[in-house]
């Protein structure tokens, strides 16, 4: 079943009084418990079609269908996890991850069991009454993945998380997230720079074009999980996405130096 | 020893420490001043002639009775103050034009000195409790819209692109994210308020009042009396020095705190 369609999405931005086109039709379907990493260089868009599919901006033309129903405004069924967290400072982190709960009015108690739930399923249970600042970067994350899951969205968007982690966390959290995938079955959208990351947990992985930026090719990845950041077998794929980027990189470079 | 002491009540010793120290070496330094003789008595009493007249007006009831009024005055008006001043910072926010042609309004109103708002407050309102809380209200309301404002503004709009991202809008967004993400930064106007309210309640009391600290200080210069009006200027110091350090100091503190602010080495 298709759970959520991207209609021809074009996104224009103002550079110093011209306009930039930073999505150029943008056309994906995302079926019901896909795992879909959307791969690129940086600054080709791939976080504002994110930022577009959570409604935290809106497109120039074209729509975004969840469930086959027209969507524009953020909601909690599209929770995102951001690159830098993003938790609120002045909640312990229980606090942090019933936010969302709190927000749909859902009663005291029922909260501080979910919450629960998925704080122990990040193993984070010892943390409940921590403050975000006694956390390490990615002690955050996984708190802001329980925060999103404990929305329990339709589709989960995950913006670069891994991104500020050292590379022995990041391959924790990259088993850890591929047992949360298989296990809550969620459909799960997630952008990166990093190719290796992108073969880890995708079972597709949207190649972005450069700007004016469309999706150049879609890799379906078929291969047993937890896959692991040393697996040889992923070379193949991860060779495969480096020779579709190559191109992308030196016109990007190009274009910058002129 | 030391050890068994724990770390925060040491370091609250040392301050106090320090503080007497500082207090010694003043009291010294003017007892010295006194013994020289440079200025007549009169100009200049010694430490005890003044620590004489502040029992006096501490046991014949003056200084708590202005100290008193004083406080209630200032509570009033910086009351006032918040509550118009928050409001107004809020519709500042809300239509942005306003916001921005006011705040620059406000900036200038801010350097504006708090005397210089008396005499059109003895003309408009007259030599009452209103007229001297007027002064203060004026004083320190613009600090409190300009803050307010800031604070506001400055927020990482991620917490609000999460907060939404997780269905929060309207009042409770603003009420569970908006205000709380606001509040450190809040603290600090508060602050600033609290300081400019300070300035203008005494500056007002000096000129418009027959009650309060700032007219017993007045007072000891019209008696000639050099001893009344250190021992006013000392408690004028001395209740602005406590109410910043354990009040607004002590919550600033409590919200760094929580918030992880002062763990950069």
């Amino acid at each position: 079943m298709t759970k959520l369609q991207a209609k021809n999405i074009v996104k224009h931005f103002d550079h110093n009084g011209t306009s930039v086109v930073a999505l150029d039709g943008i056309n994906l379907n995302v079926e019901e418990g896909d795992f879909i990493c959307i791969v690129g260089p940086s600054g080709c868009g791939k976080s504002t079609f994110l930022n577009i599919v959570a409604g935290l901006e809106k497109p120039d033309s074209g729509e975004i269908l969840l469930n086959g129903n027209p969507i524009s405004t953020p909601g909690p069924d599209r929770t995102m996890v951001f690159q830098e967290g993003a938790l609120f400072p002045w909640l312990k982190v229980i606090d942090n991850v019933e936010f969302g709960l709190k927000m749909s009015g859902i009663p005291k108690d029922e909260r501080r069991e979910i919450s629960q739930r998925y704080l122990d399923m990040m193993q984070l249970t010892k943390f409940a009454d921590s403050y975000v600042y006694q956390l390490s970067t990615g002690m955050k994350q996984r708190v802001a993945i329980a925060r999103a899951l404990a929305m329990d969205p339709e589709i989960l968007l995950m913006d670069e998380p891994f991104a500020a982690l050292d590379s022995q966390t990041r391959d924790l959290l990259l088993v850890e997230l591929q047992l949360i995938w298989e296990r809550t079955k969620k459909t799960i959208i997630f952008v990166t720079h990093n190719i290796s990351e992108s073969v880890i947990l995708g079972n597709k992985v949207e190649v972005f074009k450069n700007r004016p930026s469309k999706i150049k090719k879609e890799i379906l990845i078929d291969y047993r999980r937890p896959r692991l950041a040393e697996d040889e077998n992923l070379q193949k794929y991860y060779h495969q996405i480096l020779d579709e980027l190559k191109s992308e990189v030196i016109a990007r470079t190009k274009d910058d130096a002129q | 020893m030391t050890g068994n002491i724990p770390l925060k009540s040491r370091g609250n010793i040392e301050d106090a420490a320090n503080a007497a120290l500082l207090i010694s070496v003043f009291i010294g330094v003017w007892q010295i001043i006194f013994m020289l003789g440079i200025w007549p008595q009169i100009s200049l009493p010694s430490p005890a002639t003044v620590a004489q007249t502040f029992a006096k007006i501490i046991l014949n009831g003056s200084l708590p009775q202005s100290v008193g009024i004083t406080l209630a005055r200032l509570l009033g008006a910086f009351a006032v103050s918040i509550t118009l001043g928050t409001l107004i910072g809020f519709t500042m926010i809300k239509f942005k034009g306003f916001g921005k042609t006011l705040n620059s309004f406000s900036a200038g109103l801010l350097s504006f000195p708090s005397i210089a708002w008396v005499p059109f407050s003895i003309l408009l309102i007259g030599f009452d409790e209103f007229g001297i809380m007027f002064v203060v209200v004026m004083s320190s309301i613009f600090s409190i819209m300009i803050s307010t404002y800031s604070s506001i503004r400055n927020i990482p709009t991620i917490y609000i692109d999460a907060a939404k991202n997780m269905g929060a809008q309207g009042v409770m967004l603003f009420r569970h994210v908006t205000i709380p993400a606001a509040t450190p930064s809040l603290i600090i106007g508060l602050r600033q308020a609290w300081s400019f309210a300070w300035h203008a309640i005494i500056g007002a009391e000096i000129l418009m009042s027959i009650v309060g600290l700032g007219h017993i200080l007045s007072v000891g210069r019209e008696f000639l009396d050099m001893s009344q009006v250190i021992a006013s200027m000392i408690t004028i110091f001395a209740i602005g020095l406590l109410v910043d350090r354990f009040v607004l100091q002590k919550l600033e503190d409590r919200i760094r705190k929580k918030w992880g602010l002062d763990n950069h080495r």
